[in-house]
């Protein structure tokens, strides 16, 4: 496995969020983290990042405990809800900024650069402040610097939630085609059902502090506790419902 | 309104911002200036020279005070965004904001009459050094107060940003914390510079009188009653700020 989390637990004050969460995850595989706001799932992202401290448990990258190791060390790109693009820096300086800090070559930068901006459709507003491109355009950006430094893992909070319905759909199957063609493993954080069931290989479920793996999406979606079947069911009663004689006329 | 009509308040506003200025340059080098004329009785530029380069000291005076605010301002600015950091992740950090505020509840006077005896047992009494490290008291507490608002969840969320990209501390900083804060930086320096600019009463206790900042030149000539070497202080006083809001103007408020 590339990913081991076993038993991880973490609490802010007197109050346990994570009370022991255990999950693998495989090469190039997109697991989806399903849950309610407050449930821990940024904690859990960010405890996997480095910028947060487990209080036990263990995680393993590779097979090697990564306790001791920094984030930068880490080679895992957090993806936030917000594109979090410098301000001060153009589309083309924000998609190279990983690499910069990295101190990459400069031609590698720029071919990198070109061709995510490519791929991602942005090589018409690389000469764009940040507050000139639109939402979509951002965080399609905020996404090519992430994959621009080829993060051994992506780990992406909601980072949809604030886009409007079409260009949420227009990045849902963007992300799939890119890390599918980079072959980046991700964990995917939602608390939308739809988007967690498109954009995985396989679901987890974090409730109470507990995470439940599904490694078919058919027990995801036959588990009550999922939420599956009440949307399901209320889909399906608006149906008949719509088919019904609406009243009589005057 | 037409724009000329519209000019016309704006010229008025602008004729009395400049009006002190042009009076205090016409005072500063009139020869004799007596009620109820309303200009000056001849003129002597030659004042000034005497009163930069002679025993007056006016010269020397500009020159600490300008040494001491720049000195107060270019420690607290940076000091205080990285404290205010500390503070604000700190848990106690509604405490450390208040203690903070501590040295602006009471009068610059008191607080100097409370340190005096610290500062004298430090050696730090009657010279630029203790005057520097008493001022920097206010304006390390303004700075704080001022970048406590800077540290937002997004600029926390872009640091770590830098971080899980592989950036180390002195990259995160140069990279993205301090571009970010780059508006904030100049006016708090250009604030704390002030705040040290026009401290009188803390100037004079722990400088025992022997550092003679502007403002205690100014308040010297007033109870001297010598208008001539007041206006020229006041001129010296004035020109500092007056340049900082023009840089201001055009380096920051330009940003937006």
């Amino acid at each position: 496995m590339l990913l081991e989390v076993c038993g991880l637990k973490k609490g802010f004050g007197d109050e346990p969020v994570l009370r022991g969460v255990d999950f693998t995850l495989a090469r190039e595989e997109t697991l989806s983290v399903l849950g309610r706001s407050g449930c821990g799932k940024t904690t859990l992202l960010k405890i996997i990042a480095g910028l947060e401290t487990a209080d036990a448990g263990a995680l393993r990258f590779n097979g090697r405990d990564l306790a001791a190791t920094p984030p930068q060390a880490r080679g895992f790109v957090y993806l936030y809800q917000e594109p979090l693009l410098l301000p001060h820096l153009d589309l083309r300086g924000n998609l190279a900024f990983g690499l910069k800090l990295r101190k990459r070559p400069r031609p590698e930068i720029e071919t990198r650069v070109g061709e995510l901006a490519e791929r991602l459709g942005l090589t018409d507003h690389m000469d764009k402040a940040p507050h000139q491109l639109s939402g979509g355009q951002k965080q399609r950006a905020a996404f090519g610097r992430a994959l621009a430094v080829r993060p051994a893992l992506l780990l992406l909070d909601e980072p949809f939630s604030k886009l409007d319905v079409a260009i949420r759909a227009e990045m849902q199957r963007l992300f799939k085609e890119t890390a599918a063609a980079y072959g980046i493993p991700s964990l995917f954080v939602t608390h939308d059902l739809k988007e967690a069931i498109l954009m995985s290989d396989r679901i987890a479920l974090l409730r109470d502090g507990v995470m439940k793996t599904y490694n078919r999406k058919r027990d995801f979606i036959d588990d009550p506790d999922t939420g599956v079947l009440r949307e399901v069911a209320f889909w399906e009663g608006l149906r008949s419902q719509s088919h019904e004689p609406s009243g009589t006329a005057d | 309104m037409s724009p000329a009509e519209r000019r016309f308040p704006a010229l008025l506003v602008a004729l009395a911002c400049l009006f002190p200025f042009v009076y205090l340059a016409a005072l500063s080098v009139a020869e004799s200036w007596r009620f109820p004329d309303l200009t000056p009785q001849g003129f002597r530029p030659g004042r000034w020279l005497t009163a930069l380069t002679g025993s007056a000291g006016l010269g020397r005076s500009f020159a600490i005070s300008c040494a001491i605010s720049l000195t107060v301002a270019v420690i607290a600015t940076p000091t205080g965004f990285l404290a205010s950091k500390f503070m604000a992740a700190h848990r106690r950090r509604r405490l450390l904001l208040f203690l903070a505020y501590a040295p602006f509840v009471m009068s610059p006077a008191v607080i100097a009459v409370c340190l005096m005896f610290v500062y004298l047992k430090l050696g730090l009494g009657g010279g630029v050094a203790g005057v520097i490290a008493a001022q920097i008291i206010f304006s390390l507490a303004f700075a704080m107060v001022f970048f406590n608002g800077f540290w937002s969840p997004r600029v926390k969320a872009m640091e770590d940003l830098v971080y899980t990209l592989g950036g180390n501390r002195w990259q995160a900083y140069r990279e993205a914390l301090l571009p970010a804060a780059r508006g904030m930086l100049l006016i708090c320096f250009f604030q704390a510079f002030l705040i040290s600019w026009f401290q009188y009463a803390l100037t004079m206790m722990i400088g025992a009188g022997k550092v003679q900042t502007l403002p205690l030149k100014v308040y010297d000539y007033v109870n001297e009653a010598n208008m001539f070497y007041a206006a020229m202080a006041s001129l010296l006083l004035a020109l500092p700020p007056a340049l900082l809001l023009w840089l201001n103007k055009r380096f920051v408020f330009k940003q937006g």
